[in-house]
């Protein structure tokens, strides 16, 4: 009797083991179909020299953000975790990064996109893409790799408003040492420089390049 | 001592029965017009590192020795390698947006720079699969270069 209830559980756990083994397979297979979709969509691979050389989002540094950016309060929540972020990086505070990280990931789920006209909705999709991996780092590593990660992060909401704008008043800095000495920016609320990078070490190490608004 | 005969051989039967989970094995012949030997004009000295070190958590290919075919060390390892390849895909990199691209060429580079990759519970076992400084080092320059020509 008890061996036959053994027998019974193994089976079982034979069977549902199965069972969750072909979901894995079907989006797996899920995944690739969308992929080759990308693939049809000219992101061939043999596109990236041309692009290099034209396209404008591919220049080494991140896109300009130009004057007429427009009064836009779409982007608020998503510039206000980034904020949260930043802020926390200046105190040398991991848990308010990952705390700001977690609004980040809220606040591009709750974007509505349906405003987005089609030239802007593929860059949105890489930019959100990225943005939010960077977001999802940024919640469970320590300080440093968020550091890191927000370095990426500062590009990403950097080209966001590029191409959706902003309603609010903010500051582009850079500092020379960040990202392995090649310098890297990042967007303040405030003119005084207090920098993300590095804390309480180097506070004020960087200048303001450009004031959004 | 009958009692633990019993769990023995109920142990033996349930290790023998998990030997006959199908599992998909994640293996592929064929080379992806996305993957990053095809994408970059990738020096041969470098890429065989790359297939060497990192190919087997981290692309459509993995090269498995006889004992992780066995249960449940097998389970174990592709769930390892799903997480892998959804963070990084050396066969897909192509198919990324060129900001991912960027980004994840950074991620390579300063993780190979600090030791967290390949990773040590891995290169204890595979040990051809451990980079040396200079290896390191070849494959960090490039990886510089390339990001600035992107
Ligand atoms: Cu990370």
């Amino acid at each position: 009797m008890k061996k036959s209830i053994y027998v019974l559980a193994l089976i079982t756990i034979l069977f549902s083991a199965c069972k969750n083994d072909k979901k894995q397979a079907e989006s797996n297979s899920m995944q690739s179909s969308e992929m080759n979709m990308k693939e049809a969509d000219g992101h061939d691979h043999d596109d990236h020299d041309h692009d290099a050389t034209m396209g404008e989002n591919s220049s080494k540094e991140e896109r300009n953000i130009d004057a007429t950016t427009q009064k836009n309060s779409a982007t608020s929540a998503i510039i206000d975790s980034y904020l949260q972020i930043k802020n926390a990086l200046v105190e040398d505070s991991k848990e308010g990064a990952a705390k700001g990280g977690a609004m980040m990931l809220t606040a591009f789920t709750d974007f509505d996109m349906s405003q987005l006209n089609d030239s802007q909705h593929k860059e949105y999709m890489e930019i959100l893409e990225d943005a939010k991996e960077q977001a999802e780092h940024i919640v469970k590593s320590p300080i440093d790799h968020q550091r890191e990660h927000f370095e990426n992060l500062s590009i990403d909401v950097n080209d966001l408003i590029a191409l959706l704008g902003t309603d609010k008043t903010l500051y582009q800095s850079k500092c020379p040492m960040a990202g392995e000495g090649k310098g890297a920016i990042w967007l303040s609320e405030y003119k005084e420089i207090k920098n993300p990078f590095f804390g309480s070490k180097m506070i004020s190490c960087g200048s303001v390049q450009k004031q959004i608004n | 001592m009958k009692k633990l005969k019993k769990l023995f051989i109920f142990l033996l039967i349930v290790f023998v029965g998990i030997q006959f989970i199908p599992t998909k094995r994640n293996q592929s012949t064929e080379v992806l017009e996305t993957d990053f030997s095809k994408t970059f004009a990738v020096p041969t000295n470098i890429q065989n590192m790359f297939e060497k070190s990192c190919y087997d958590c981290h692309s459509n290919n993995t090269n498995y020795p006889w004992y992780n075919k066995i249960q449940p060390i097998s389970w174990l390892l592709e769930n390892h390698i799903k997480e892998g390849k959804k963070e990084f895909n050396f066969s897909e990199f192509g198919a990324y947006s060129k900001r991912k691209q960027k980004n994840k060429l950074k991620s390579l580079a300063s993780q190979i720079r600090d030791n967290e990759m390949p990773m040590q519970s891995y290169t204890l076992i595979h040990r051809d699969a451990k980079l040396s400084d200079n290896d390191k080092e070849q494959i960090i320059v490039w990886i510089n270069k390339l990001r600035d020509s992107l």
